[in-house]
């Protein structure tokens, strides 16, 4: 059953097109970012510059999933009083949340992963035909993008938790009162 | 089928205490169409949310279906709701990122049923109310009469003992009124569903089987 709900949450938010391009390329920059300063980190390189930008990123990527899951609950509260009027339990509603706020995480690491097999493809094609010399080139590895994976998580189980005691709090019988009362 | 006992409910609205209902003692037969009417803040809606299980009576016993739910817990409530009850809202409240079809399919979603099922039923509901031939279009694309017919597929897929409605015509122009009322009366007599709605419209009443008029707080 959560399966089934998880399977709509995609639905509906690749249907809530612009808050869901508009998130998923903010997730995009910031999870290549946080891979970028892990693999320099990692090298040796950047100094203590790399680890701070990496906490500037964690605490971004924190504030910016909080605001997802305030936006996603505040926007749709009166779906969500429907839903649990006509018979939805809290926990059917907080799989179908749960749903989309992972979905557009998710999508976020598809395409930084996708992007980066482009640019090493890319990156190593000019320097083995040299048009690329002199520049040095910094190619992210497997381990910072798992690294960022796992921060990101993190960071989405708390806007999880947030959004599920947000969705706890719609009462149904908000569903019956006139739009806009 | 729905019995009411000496049922009262207060609201606390800018430090004042507001006696929604007061003393409400009301049988519900199953396969009635009953009309609850009355003035703008006569505790009519109020009397719905604590028919239906949306909200719980200060004191007095609503039983419904032998259950006393006065006292029951939200989880219990939520699977009453879903296996015993119907709503129609003023506003249709369809999500709007998703088709007729899917917004009637949204009310089994969290059952066992398998998709095959929930679909036959969807298209089932949908034809019942004539709106097969909408299935695929979203709530943006219809009318309000057109919104308020997807709305009562997604009141009678599950198959409801009672079908509550909060002033299904209040956003409708009075062909669209005709058109939902005959359908509500078409599926109590085809169905024998029981049928609740709340309106201020007289020209509602005529439906109904029982008249149930209400002014502050109480039944008159």
């Amino acid at each position: 059953m959560a399966f089934r709900l998880w399977k709509k949450a995609i639905i509906m938010t690749l249907r809530e097109r612009k808050m869901f391009v508009v998130f998923t390329g903010i997730y995009t920059i910031l999870i290549f970012l946080t891979s970028f300063f892990i693999e320099t980190t990692l090298s040796g390189g950047g100094g203590g510059l790399a680890t701070y930008f990496i906490v500037i990123f964690f605490i971004t990527s924190l504030i910016l999933s909080l605001l997802y899951a305030w936006i996603l609950v505040a926007r749709n509260r009166r779906t969500w009083a429907t839903l649990k009027a006509i018979g939805w339990t809290n926990g059917n509603i907080n799989s179908l949340v749960t749903g989309i706020i992972l979905y557009t995480t998710l999508m976020g690491f598809i395409i930084v992963i996708e992007v980066l097999f482009h640019y090493a493809a890319i990156m190593t094609y000019l320097q083995s035909v040299k048009l690329l010399t002199g520049y040095p080139i910094i190619l992210i590895s497997l381990l910072p993008v798992v690294l960022t994976f796992a921060i990101f998580l993190f960071v989405q189980i708390i806007a999880i938790f947030v959004a599920n005691r947000k969705v706890l709090k719609v009462r149904p019988m908000l569903a019956l009162k006139r739009v806009g009362e | 089928m729905i019995e009411a006992m000496d049922v009262n409910k207060e609201y606390r609205r800018a430090g004042a205490i507001i006696r929604a209902l007061i003393d409400i003692n009301l049988t519900i037969k199953s396969g009635e169409f009953v009309i609850i009417q009355g003035p703008t803040g006569c505790g009519k809606s109020t009397l719905l949310n604590v028919l239906s299980g949306l909200d719980l009576p200060d004191s007095g016993k609503v039983i419904f279906d032998g259950e006393n739910i006065a006292r029951a817990k939200e989880d219990r409530l939520s699977k009453i709701r879903r296996q015993k009850v119907g709503f129609i809202f003023q506003d249709f409240n369809l999500i709007k990122t998703l088709t007729a079809i899917e917004n009637v399919e949204s009310l089994l979603w969290p059952t066992v049923l398998r998709d095959r099922e929930i679909e036959n039923r969807a298209i089932a509901a949908l034809r019942d109310v004539n709106m097969l031939e909408r299935k695929d279009h979203f709530p943006a694309e219809m009318s309000g009469g057109e919104k308020q017919r997807v709305a009562l597929a997604r009141a009678i897929v599950g198959k409801p003992r009672v079908v509550f409605g909060d002033e299904v015509s209040g956003n409708l122009d009075p062909e669209s009124e005709k058109d939902v009322m005959e359908l509500l009366k078409q599926i109590n007599n085809d169905y024998e569903t029981t049928m609740i709605i709340v309106t201020h419209r007289e020209s509602v009443a005529k439906y109904g089987d029982t008249i149930v008029r209400m002014d502050k707080g109480r039944i008159v």
